[in-house]
């Protein structure tokens, strides 16, 4: 379970967070909606530790994480599997480099055992052909695929996070990787994706969360997240509205 | 006055910072794991990579000083005191500051800007989750490879330049060889050797450490990272100058320089 108690971030002068409180089970499917810079991604980098909230409590599987030095999060970070947003996969290694970079650091796997499981997690997303490329040579869907097998290679995670794991991918892609998404659920694990995508977010998840100036402004399922009359989700939903273009007459445009 | 009072406690802070990243970079280099490969590509990049500019401006600059020197003591009867000069100021004064600075702008830019990138791209924050410390994995290997560097740089850097002021004293000057080599062994003593070789360290230490600190600090997206690397290149060439000056005034005291 992660629970936020009263939480609060700045960056600087600028507040991002202010007093937000909730809790989420390992095994939801939690989607956090809201604009650009209304805090979702800090939101994500608070569960995992990679910033401290300025007040208030985080409780991570029984655990309040809110003052543990970097050494002691190691242990709640390997609850997560975190996808960040763009894949962040590293510029210098390739992508077989990549996905072993965490059986590198946290197993005793020899090199022939390591490439084994690299080839076996791109197998499960069709990119085994692509063990040898560079970052720079994938496309944005294939680097979000690569990122989330390099989460899953060394731990085995009670809960994935992602980060915009769709933003900016064509609709055959945001498709594949929202497959994907459901697919690692299977076994009962849950995940929270921040997303400003309500399209993709209402395919994935079963709660919503909606951030408006670093407060949660809505937290309910579907049926009451299309019913919502807060206005910002409103605009949000107009997306799903939006009336098909016209085809244009032949020998036109 | 609310915002001034947080700027100052972030300027303060930010002064914080770079010393404890300065420390844990150098704890690094005694404590495991050790990233070896990382060192060596970082060698690979700063060293090789600046190899050639530092000997080219070496040259040039060697070339430059000893024809003023020739130009200035032929007038007054005192040419061959050109070698002695411009050992001494080579090997005690430009040749470290010059490789440092030339360092600086190549190599701290870029990495500055390197790490801003990965700081912003959440590749920093990627190693954290893998639980890597980003000091040992992206700094140390960083600073070790400039502590190597920079001095063996500014060693070629001072032959090549002594040597460029040797083609111009004994081939445009008309000085006798002898005695400019003679004046060159001269300068070669244990004082300016001992000057010459210690501030390559602490250049690279400065380089090193503001050039990482400016990129892992990195925000605000592309603008921030040209923020950053500019900052990384102004406030590390201030430091040498600043640290020159410090450094030269301490190794006189030390190795009995009179004045």
């Amino acid at each position: 379970m992660i629970v936020f108690d009263r939480v609060s971030f700045s960056y600087g002068i600028q507040e991002v967070l202010r007093d937000l409180s909730f809790s989420i089970r390992f095994n939801q499917r939690v989607a956090i909606l809201g604009g650009s810079g209304d805090g979702k991604t800090t939101l994500l980098k608070l569960i995992v530790g990679l910033l401290r909230p300025d007040s208030g409590r985080i409780v991570i599987d029984g655990k309040d994480i809110t003052d543990k030095k970097e050494d002691e999060l190691r242990e709640i970070r390997t609850k997560f599997s975190i996808v960040f947003q763009e894949g962040a996969l590293f510029d210098s290694l390739n992508v077989k480099e990549n996905v072993a970079f965490g059986l590198r650091e946290y197993t005793k796997m020899t090199e022939e055992e390591i490439d084994q499981k690299v080839r076996e997690l791109l197998g499960e997303v069709g990119l085994e052909h692509a063990i040898e490329l560079m970052p720079e040579e994938l496309s944005g869907g294939m680097l979000r695929r690569v990122a989330i097998m390099r989460s899953l290679a060394a731990f085995d995670p009670k809960m994935f996070l992602y980060d915009e794991a769709t933003t900016g991918l064509d609709p055959v892609n945001a498709d594949i990787i929202c497959k994907l998404i459901l697919d690692l659920t299977r076994g009962g694990k849950g995940f929270i994706i921040v997303t400003h995508k309500v399209f993709d977010a209402l395919r994935l998840a079963e709660r919503f969360m909606f951030l408006k100036n670093g407060s949660i402004i809505f937290d309910g399922n579907k049926d009451q997240l299309m019913q919502s009359s807060v206005p910002e989700i409103q605009v949000f939903l107009k997306e799903l509205k939006l009336p098909l273009a016209t085809p244009s007459r032949q020998g036109e445009g | 006055m609310k915002r001034e009072t947080i700027r100052i406690k972030e300027w303060i802070s930010d002064l914080q910072d770079l010393y404890f990243l300065s420390f844990q970079g150098i704890l690094g280099l005694v404590r495991r794991p050790f990233y070896s490969k990382d060192v060596i590509d970082q060698m690979d990049y700063s060293g090789a990579g600046s190899f050639f500019i530092i000997l080219l401006i070496a040259l040039f600059i060697g070339m430059a000083l000893s024809l003023q020197l020739s130009a200035e003591l032929s007038g007054m009867g005192f040419k061959m005191y050109i070698g002695r000069i411009v050992g001494v100021a080579i090997i005690r004064e430009i040749g470290p500051v010059l490789a440092a600075l030339v360092f600086a702008g190549r190599v701290g830019s870029g990495m500055a800007s390197e790490l801003g990138s990965m700081t912003l791209g959440h590749q920093v924050d990627t190693l954290r989750v893998f639980g890597v410390d980003p000091v040992r994995k992206l700094v140390t290997p960083r600073l070790l490879g400039c502590l190597i560097m920079v001095p063996a740089l500014t060693i070629t850097g001072d032959a090549v330049s002594i040597l460029g002021g040797y083609y111009i004293a004994v081939f445009v000057s008309h000085q006798s060889s002898a005695v400019y080599w003679s004046s060159i062994q001269d300068v070669l003593n244990f004082e300016n050797v001992v000057s010459g070789f210690v501030k390559p360290f602490i250049f690279a230490y400065l380089i090193a450490c503001i050039s990482c600190y400016m990129g892992l600090s990195t925000k605000g997206g592309a603008v921030g990272l040209r923020r950053a690397t500019t900052r990384a290149v102004v406030a590390s060439f201030i430091m040498i100058i600043v640290a020159d000056f410090i450094l030269t005034r301490i190794l006189f005291y030390v190795l009995g320089f009179s004045l």
